[in-house]
């Protein structure tokens, strides 16, 4: 199995701050693997730094073996990102705003359709794709944004905290869609949280980040069983010396 | 290298279009504040004409001689309302003129016509009515100064004519003076204050529409890009496959789309609010600027056209430079608003004299504000100065490829996502194509 990200002695300085501190894991394709950690332990940067957004200070990341640097144009081409507070064009319709994103991937508008389609069916948002955006709840919104992250089926999908904002069944919903698609259509899924219990239910590994650096990683259940704990949440607490 | 600008584009059109901040600021109200406003000055300025039409002299004769009952008769056949308070002492007259809304109050005295008759020196007291200024006021009193200085000029001509009989019109008119103009070097018929009144006409409007043109586009422009920010759809548009000076020019061109919509709605509007001054005053019938070479040449328009495509390319890449700095539309419209200064400022001397009659150091800071010259190209495109217009093109071109290239760099980095109004040294690290 190849990798579709590399990630190594990453360290990223916004100024003073040192938010990433020599951070190293590896992604597999095909598998959806977790960065979980509290806010402010670098989960967001490094995502931002796997989608091309913000360059390394030093160390390197590849995907798909393409030097986030170097190759960001190729790497754009098949990955999606989904940043966590991302927003929608508030006075674009739901499905304009899904075909104006699916026109950037093809061309061919029968694909653009089919991309649209898949999307609508994902957000279940069915009707209210009319309106505008505006008009959305938070969760709709989201439901809308994370159909556009996975419509284009992206070889990698870099996802900032899914299911922010959304409530328990629409969480479970995208959970499911996520873990669904990856098992059909071979999408690669990053994804970070802090839910550790939705981490524990939809990723194959994880990796535990506090302050800029990975202090565990493996399967949720080796992880578990590492250190005696019967959910993630107690292995961070663990992990980190907080209990 | 543009894959993908047309689908942005549209994107951009939809979004400022339907924003109700830019359709009601930029395109509605402009439509409807100016004729407003036109609707009043009208309105205000037929009242004015009304009242002069009607105005009351109430006339105190104490002198009941010849001359005074030539003035009434005078004041009759101009069609002023004459009300004679004869009867009444001068308190009583004062009080009467208050309370009925007479415009004014002549009080004519004994020994008037006699003074005239014996060329003597002829007293008249002349009162307004002040009830609390205002237009109509303002014009009455001129008007009834007017009506007075006319009899008087009557009562001058007969005199003369009286002392004169031969040669009355060359003792009143000894100087038989004829005003030409002379433009491109050839002299030419005209006389240059009637020619003066169609330039003034022909060439204000111009620098005025520029400038609403310029800073509707450099708002457009800043707002664009800050509301990616403050509606976080920013990191997800720089994570597409799209090159990110083909997202740049999706945003320059879309604002422009806008700006000249926008720019057609006060120029519309603007246009019907200076009509309804134009409108009352009079014109000169019978001069064409075109047939004395002062009218704008297609290769005129053509320049002034290009002229003011690259000020209107500086002005955006200007904006977005800046507002990548803003966190959102609100602080983004905060750092673009002072710009406007580099507009107002030349658009406002260029309506009023030539740039070059300037001073020398107040010349050079004109002529190195970009957005200058679109206006000179204005007024150059009538005067036929191509030269002038090709050097202020060459030169705003060159600000231009400057100003995009940074706007550019900005767009390429890291910048435009963590850049914040810190005045630190700002640092280009481009990712490889």
């Amino acid at each position: 199995m190849g990798l579709a990200v590399e990630c190594n002695a990453l360290v990223k300085d916004f100024g003073d701050v040192r938010a990433l501190d020599g951070l190293s894991f590896q992604v597999k394709n095909g598998e959806i693997y977790g960065l979980i950690g509290p806010n402010g332990a670098g989960k967001t940067t490094a995502l931002r730094i796997v989608s091309t957004l913000l360059l390394p200070t030093s160390g390197s990341v590849k995907v798909f073996g393409q030097d986030v640097v170097d190759d960001a144009s190729e790497i754009r081409r098949v990955i999606s990102y989904l940043p966590e507070e991302a927003g929608a064009y508030k006075n674009l319709s739901g499905y304009e705003y899904l075909e104006f994103m699916a026109k950037f991937t093809t061309e061919d508008k029968e694909v653009i359709k089919e991309s649209v389609d898949v999307a609508a069916r994902i957000s279940g948002l069915e009707e209210r794709l009319k309106d505008k955006v505006k008009t959305y709840s938070k969760g709709m919104k989201r439901r809308l944004l994370v159909a556009r992250a996975l419509m284009t089926k992206p070889k990698l999908a870099v996802l900032d905290e899914p299911t922010s904002g959304l409530d328990v069944l629409h969480s479970v919903h995208v959970r499911g869609l996520i873990k669904q698609y990856v098992e059909n259509q071979g999408v690669t899924v990053l994804l970070s949280s802090h839910n550790m219990l939705e981490v524990e239910h939809l990723c194959d590994r994880v990796a535990l980040i506090d302050k800029g650096k990975i202090v565990a990683e493996g399967s949720p259940a080796e992880l578990k069983k590492s250190v005696n704990a019967s959910n993630l949440e107690e292995v961070f607490a663990k992990v980190v010396g907080f209990v | 290298m543009f894959k993908g600008l047309f689908n942005i584009i549209v994107k951009e059109v939809k979004e400022l279009v339907r924003d109700p901040k830019i359709l009601l600021g930029m395109i509605i109200v402009p439509l409807i504040m100016f004729p407003l406003m036109g609707f009043a000055i009208q309105t205000s300025m037929e009242t004015a004409e009304e009242s002069m039409r009607s105005i009351s002299i109430a006339v105190m004769d104490l002198d009941e001689g010849p001359v005074a009952e030539n003035l009434t008769n005078f004041l009759i056949a101009l069609n002023v309302i004459i009300v004679e308070v004869d009867y009444l002492n001068f308190t009583e007259a004062v009080n009467y003129v208050q309370q009925l809304n007479v415009t004014g109050l002549v009080v004519i005295p004994s020994g008037f016509s006699n003074n005239i008759t014996e060329g003597l020196k002829a007293e008249l007291d002349v009162y307004t009515v002040f009830r609390g200024g205002g237009i109509v006021e303002s014009t009455s009193s001129s008007m009834i100064s007017a009506l007075f200085e006319t009899f008087e000029e009557g009562l001058v001509v007969q005199k003369v004519g009286e002392k004169f009989p031969e040669t009355r019109e060359t003792v009143l008119n000894p100087i038989e003076m004829s005003e030409k103009s002379i433009i491109k070097g050839k002299p030419v018929n005209v006389n240059p204050s009637v020619l003066f009144g169609l330039m003034v006409l022909q060439s204000t409007g111009m620098p005025v529409g520029i400038m609403m043109l310029l800073i509707f586009a450099m708002q457009l422009a800043a707002t664009s890009v800050a509301s990616e920010k403050e509606e976080k759809t920013l990191e997800t548009l720089l994570t597409l496959p799209i090159n990110r000076f083909t997202i740049l020019a999706g945003k320059l061109t879309g604002s422009i789309v806008v700006a000249v919509i926008g720019a057609a709605a006060y120029i519309v509007g603007f246009n019907y609010y200076m009509s309804s001054f134009m409108g009352m005053m009079p014109t000169e019938i019978g001069v064409d600027l075109a047939t004395i070479g002062l009218a704008p040449t297609p290769i005129s328009y053509l320049l002034l056209g290009v002229s003011l495509f690259v000020s209107l390319l500086s002005a955006l890449a200007l904006a977005i430079s800046i507002s990548i700095f803003a966190e959102d539309v609100r602080g983004a419209q905060a750092l673009v608003g002072p710009l406007s200064m580099l507009l107002v400022f030349p658009m406002i001397i260029m309506m009023f004299t030539d740039v070059y009659a300037l001073p020398f150091p107040l010349m050079i800071v004109l002529l190195a504000i970009p957005f200058t010259h679109p206006m000179l190209a204005s007024k150059v495109a009538f005067t036929g100065d191509y030269l002038t217009a090709v050097i202020g093109i060459a030169y705003v071109s060159i600000f231009t490829i400057v100003v995009l290239y940074i706007a550019a760099r900005l767009f390429g980095t890291e910048k435009i996502l963590t850049a914040k109004l810190k005045f630190r040294k700002l640092r280009f690290r481009k990712l490889k194509k």
